[in-house]
């Protein structure tokens, strides 16, 4: 079941209606991000745009002197580089388990699904009450622990989808072949979802790196980034907060480009997937494995 | 497969060999988390939303009351909660709407270079800030914004528009940006399950495109597009980020409520109104299970 096996047929007019509804889609979610972006550099106090050729970096100057910002920026890398850490690893091991559950797997992707549909002001508030009974002080930690759940579902999905490439076969001839379960892991299924740990890691980072209704309810003594940023937007910005945006922006395009570019380039002719792949999910991992490993025939 | 043969490898007649089932041990870091972390927390305020508050502690005492609950209906509360639903319901419709075409683009109409790229686009706003791409639309929707400008400047209207920024229209344009990509995923995941044969039957019996997406492709995409309405709306009854950035002053929703009222540490009554929408979200997402078999469609992932 490919997705693209099947392709219907449709006059131009009816060609250019859906492909104008799928472009105000993608206007509605892309347009006001780079309108603030092009702002961004526009020197003056009035925002609005300004021609390139005026365009100025001087705001993203004025950041870097900002103390406040940078402790802010300093905690939330903290927190997304342990929210990483601890999700990745437990979300390739649920996506192991997944595969191996039977007729429980249904009922464990809702689980997860609800997890994940769980309105951050609420996890945010269940947790600070919890922490605050068991007299966890609320620090880095408390933020990471809930953005680790948060991040979970994501690093869950995207270990999965990589996962595909693993067949039980290569598993079963590492096995024939006196490899412990272990062995079998490090050897034949990590390399084979490497990419997939890489984005995943990656994904983790930026879910972290961007959440504040959790983090609202569980920060310590230093906000993260989000959180100062939400601060800056409700009063009276100055420009800076346009420069701040724009340069968290970058920084999340820069990241996801960078997953998409490597996972291209690594993207041969007929891959290692099975035809049952939707494509989609995919490319949702961002990433296609090596297509001359020997194991992939 | 891996399954039965693992199973039959390790047969668990111990405890250590039951726990050391492939399926139990792999899945337990992440079962202590979501249970842990996730669960635990839910399970524990909807207990102490029936416990009373205790002025002498600013804290909570266990005596049995349906106080918190019988305040959700009280001083103007109960408004809130129908206006954020409508919110979500308004959102949701309007995000279907946008994204069943984009969906079907993506699974029947486009190539598979094109049908990648679509989706990654799609994907990209999960992993960027909600809150600054809700805080953008200022720009764009402001007094000096470029709409205003644009509209000034064509000579459409003589003054900016002033209901165009903070207002209901700004918080639904926002929210409907922000959640679009959770209505196309289930639908592109539906469309890329439907039989190519199936399709191509139906344009060799004579069908064109409408009676074809009207006979064939809508009814088999369903439980995807209701999945679609569902997770917009289920995620939008949970924010706070674009009525707090972009609604009017005094603007609310349940988010902001809880926040507001744990800022006057009435604990049981957050946790009554937390409690409400953690059960009312439940309920949507066990019945679409029921109905459609949410849990089913995700199946092939990994596979």
């Amino acid at each position: 079941m490919n997705i693209n096996a099947a392709t219907l047929e449709a006059s131009t007019g009816t060609r250019a209606l859906f492909l104008g509804l799928l472009a105000l889609g993608l206007v509605l979610i892309y347009a006001p991000a780079v309108y603030l972006l092009l702002a961004s550099f526009n020197p003056g106090m009035q925002l609005g745009l300004v021609p390139p050729t005026e365009f100025s970096l001087s705001w993203y100057r004025a950041l870097l002197g900002d103390n406040k910002l940078l402790f802010a920026l300093t905690e939330s890398i903290v927190v997304g580089l342990a929210t990483a850490i601890i999700a990745t690893p437990i979300g390739l091991s649920a996506a192991l388990a997944f595969r191996v559950m039977g007729a429980r797997r249904g009922t464990f992707f809702l689980f997860i699904l609800f997890v994940m549909f769980v309105p951050g002001t609420i996890q945010g508030l269940g947790l600070s009450v919890i922490f605050k009974e068991l007299s966890i002080r609320p620090s880095w930690v408390t933020v990471a622990a809930a953005h680790v759940l948060w991040a979970l579902p994501f690093a869950f999905t995207v270990s999965l989808v990589s996962l595909a490439v693993v067949r039980p076969n290569m598993i079963a001839a590492a096995r024939d072949l006196g490899a412990s379960y272990w062995r079998a892991f490090i050897d034949v299924t990590l390399p084979l979802v490497r990419g997939g740990v890489i984005s995943s890691f990656v994904f983790a980072f930026l879910l972290s790196f961007n959440e504040y209704a959790r983090a609202y309810y569980l920060v310590g003594r230093q906000n993260t980034l989000p959180l100062t940023m939400f601060g800056a937007m409700n009063s009276g910005a100055s420009p800076t907060i346009y420069a701040l945006s724009g340069a968290v922006l970058i920084i999340s395009f820069a990241l996801v480009g960078a997953l998409m570019i490597v996972g291209y380039r690594h993207a041969g002719p007929g891959g290692g997937w099975k035809k049952s792949t939707p494509a989609s999910w995919k490319l949702l991992m961002l990433w296609r494995p090596n297509a001359r490993s020997p194991l992939l025939k | 497969m891996v399954a039965e043969a693992s199973e039959r490898l390790v047969r668990p007649q111990t405890l250590a060999g039951w726990l050391c089932r492939p399926a139990l041990a792999l899945s337990l870091p992440a079962m202590a988390v979501l249970v842990g972390l996730g669960l635990a927390p839910l399970a524990l305020i909807a207990i102490w939303s029936f416990w009373s508050f205790d002025p002498a502690t600013y804290w909570i005492k266990p005596e049995l009351t349906f106080a918190a609950y019988r305040a959700l209906f009280e001083t103007g509360r109960f408004p809130v909660f129908v206006r954020t639903i409508g919110l979500a319901g308004v959102t949701a419709v309007f995000c279907t709407i946008l994204a069943f075409p984009a969906a079907a683009v993506i699974g029947l109409m486009s190539g598979p270079r094109r049908a990648a790229i679509l989706v990654v686009l799609f994907t990209i706003p999960f992993f960027t800030s909600a809150l600054i791409r809700s805080f953008a639309w200022r720009l764009v929707l402001g007094r000096t914004g470029i709409v205003n400008e644009v509209l000034v400047a064509v000579g459409v209207v003589d003054q900016p528009i002033e209901w165009l920024l903070f207002s209901n229209f700004a918080v639904a344009i926002g929210m409907i940006a922000a959640y679009l990509p959770f209505a196309v995923m289930p639908m592109v995941l539906v469309l890329a399950r439907i039989e190519p044969s199936v399709i191509r039957a139906s344009g060799d019996l004579g069908a064109g495109f409408w009676t074809t997406l009207r006979r064939i492709v809508l009814p088999l995409s369903l439980p995807g597009v209701i999945a679609g309405f569902l997770f917009v709306f289920v995620v939008a009854l949970g924010t706070s980020t674009e009525i707090q950035l972009l609604g009017g002053a005094g603007d609310s929703s349940i988010a902001i409520m809880i926040n507001d009222v744990m800022r006057v540490v009435n604990f049981p009554l957050a946790f009554a109104i937390a409690t409400s929408v953690v059960v009312l979200m439940s309920v949507l997402i066990l019945l679409a299970n029921r109905w459609l078999g949410l849990s089913r469609m995700f199946e092939d992932l990994g596979t």
